[in-house]
């Protein structure tokens, strides 16, 4: 790859936060940097000043802004919170329950994942609906159906509920424990990630009536040598990028979707603990991996089955463990010591 | 490890090289009242100042405030992979990925299970899932046992299909703890042994009171580090006097000769596959033909972890040792199957 193709990057900012972060979310301005221990920093993403600092108590395992930055919701090994900036308050939920996920459908509901349940709160936290238990822990939550439906996952399948529904309005299921949710933007697709190293794809045609038997059938993407714990959509719905090998796939849903294609190949990483796809949808693909590498990439680039060459490296002497996008220019990366960086790129990539 | 294996495996690493810094997991099994938590509250007690995190599937009383305690609600996820019995611990492969997500490092972990726990998924857990076995070491399992209760445990006849947890819990145990000696007397406790020892060859029987056991025989003893398989001798139960009709039993097999790899793949795959379900764990040190190491293996159930060991000593004989714990083992046949895999010509003692 020659050097004309390389990315310009510069730093922005860079802060220190206490804490190993395990998630990274930015919305409206603000960049929120959860702590596996229990804080929460949020940032300024112009300068990297602390606006606010949230606290869960016993742990964080996800962290999300409200798209407008007024609140944020966090889950944790013992419960979730959600923090209003308005008021600079914080308002707990000891359930004693895991709460692996959170998601905002819009400004005034968020999904959190807890225990086996899913929750959907109020912005300032109060309860609105939950679904009934799945047959384990909730992994993964998300909004379909402009955030009027919410699919949750767990052991053997996607759960569909819609609003006050504590029964599934559909179920994808195959037998298995599903890690990760990702749904097409265009609503078309519903993907999982699988603990036996696969990933499982759904398409969610539409339903000839309210409920029913999903149509339109399934496929499995199998031959991941490890489980498949992250993988997303870019904003088109037409490429989807996932860890399970030190090479991240990436796999083509235009047109019919991926049946029968091979997928392009990303090779940076030994194992892969982040990745995020650039908003507004040019095929720009952030990731870190365990061995310290930050790679960005022009993600759907050649042809199916190609295996790509990063078009930026960074090497860190700490594996960054939580990244995400602060608009299309800002990358904001955290890594195991708590360093946050942000990235600046150019508005306009060379192609 | 591999599953459904039809050829030995083979790690890339032998025995003896890079220090493994994996953080230690001792998995405490037994029945409620059996000492359980007299034992965990000694480890924690007598290893004050190390950073020690407890995952606990039943309410117990842990007394030491500076140990992270972690409720767990088992969940046995069946893995979707074509191996029947590979089953995984759901619940343990998210606790202990959000336990190594934190920034402080602990020094051990400590997975105690309720008496009716089954424990192959548990120790299946630590081969199936990468991210773990990646950072975490199944250092060993350890059952206690009530010795004025057991026999009462043991002897308890199941509907048609369901496991005697008290036999699987011995079945799988590496040490055995066998608690309260001082309410029984010598006859029963010396009926109490020989009852164990009918099932479970391979496991340290460490008689106690108040659980008060050496923790260095217990803790950090690597269990199932292949370097250190049948580093003692198995106890087979000789006298018969006191052997009750016990369908879960240890079978021995040892040999002199050399092995024909190929036969040998054919028999053990075969075996593993066919009966891996009763077969809960085996080990074994081989002399294939015209190898100058020695060929290591464990496993739990289908699941078969080996590599070569050390050097063969100069003239010294090639034996070949095994050891299967399981239920319906058939003695004769499995001492006849391996014996057909030996070469036909007598093993040459090479220098």
């Amino acid at each position: 790859m020659s050097t004309a193709t390389t990315l310009d990057v510069d730093t922005a900012w860079e802060t220190a936060v206490e804490d190993a972060p395990v998630a990274v979310h930015s919305a409206a301005g603000l960049v929120a940097v959860a702590g596996a221990d229990g804080t929460c920093w949020i940032l300024d993403t112009t300068t990297g000043d602390i606006v606010a600092t949230v606290t869960l108590p016993g742990g964080i395992l996800a962290a999300q802004l409200s798209p407008d930055g007024a609140h944020l919701a966090l889950g944790g090994p013992f419960g979730h919170a959600t923090w209003s900036r308005a008021t600079n308050t914080t308002l707990i939920s000891k359930t004693g329950n895991w709460s692996a996920a959170v998601r905002w459908g819009g400004n005034d509901k968020v999904a959190v994942a807890s225990g086996r349940r899913a929750l959907v709160l109020a912005a300032d936290g109060e309860q609105l609906w939950a679904t009934d238990p799945a047959p384990s822990t909730v992994t993964d939550v998300a909004w379909l159906r402009e955030n009027r439906r919410l699919a949750t996952t767990a052991y053997n399948g996607v759960r569909c509920y819609e609003r006050h529904s504590a029964r599934p309005v559909t179920e994808y299921g195959y037998l298995g424990s599903h890690l990760a949710l990702a749904i097409a933007p265009t609503g078309r697709w519903i993907c999982s990630g699988n603990q036996d190293a696969s990933i499982h794809i759904w398409r969610t045609l539409p339903q000839p009536s309210a409920g029913g038997t999903p149509i339109g059938g399934d496929l499995t993407m199998h031959g991941y040598p490890d489980k498949i714990a992250r993988l997303a959509f870019d904003d088109t719905g037409y490429w989807l990028a996932s860890d399970g090998a030190p090479d991240i796939t990436v796999w083509d849903f235009s047109g019919k979707g991926p049946e029968g294609t091979r997928p392009r190949t990303l090779r940076a990483h030994e194992t892969v603990t982040a990745l995020a796809w650039r908003p507004g949808g040019a095929g720009i693909l952030a990731s870190a991996g365990a061995e310290g590498t930050l790679a960005l990439w022009r993600a759907t680039r050649g042809r199916a089955g190609a295996r790509l060459r990063p078009a930026h490296t960074r090497e860190l002497d700490q594996p960054v463990t939580a990244l995400a996008w602060a608009g299309p220019d800002l990358l904001v990366t955290a890594d195991w010591e708590g360093r946050v960086h942000a990235s600046r790129l150019p508005a306009a990539l060379p192609r | 490890m591999t599953t459904d294996t039809t050829d030995l495996p083979e790690n890339e690493t032998e025995v003896g090289d890079a220090l493994d810094t994996r953080v230690p997991v001792t998995v405490l099994t037994g029945f409620l009242g059996s000492g359980k938590t007299t034992l965990l509250n000694r480890i924690l007690t007598e290893q004050h100042g190390l950073r020690i995190a407890v995952i606990e599937n039943e309410f117990g009383e842990v007394g030491i405030d500076d140990a992270l305690v972690l409720d767990a609600e088992e969940e046995i996820f069946e893995m979707n992979n074509g191996c029947i019995c590979c089953t995984v611990r759901g619940d343990l492969i998210r606790i202990l990925g959000a336990l190594m997500r934190r920034r402080e490092r602990f020094d051990r972990i400590v997975i105690e299970t309720t008496g009716l726990a089954e424990p192959a998924p548990v120790a299946q857990t630590f081969f199936m899932d990468d991210e773990i076995a990646s950072q975490l070491r199944l250092d060993a399992i350890v059952t206690l046992v009530d010795a004025a209760h057991i026999r009462a445990h043991l002897d308890e006849v199941k509907p048609e299909g369901v496991e005697n947890e008290a036999v699987e819990q011995i079945a799988f145990a590496d040490r055995i703890v066998l608690n309260k000696t001082d309410l029984v007397d010598h006859q029963t406790l010396a009926e109490v042994v020989a009852r164990i020892r009918a099932v479970n060859a391979l496991a340290d029987i460490l008689p106690a009171q108040q659980a008060a056991v050496d923790l260095p025989r217990i803790l950090d003893v690597h269990a199932f580090d292949l370097d250190r398989v049948l580093e003692t001798d198995p106890q087979f139960l000789t006298e018969t006097e006191h052997q009750h009709d016990t369908t879960v039993t240890s079978v021995g097999i040892d040999l002199e000769g050399e092995l024909d790899e190929d036969r040998l793949n054919t028999w053990l795959g075969t075996l593993l596959r066919e009966r891996g379900t009763d077969i809960f764990r085996s080990k074994g040190i081989l002399a294939l033909e015209g190898a100058e190491r020695q060929y290591v293996f464990q496993g739990v159930h289908m699941l078969l972890d080996g590599e070569m060991g050390r050097q063969w000593g100069i003239g010294e004989p090639r034996r070949n040792r095994l050891v299967f714990i399981g239920r319906n083992l058939d003695r004769d046949e499995l001492n006849a199957g391996f014996a057909a895999c030996l070469t036909a010509t007598p093993a040459a003692v090479t220098a």
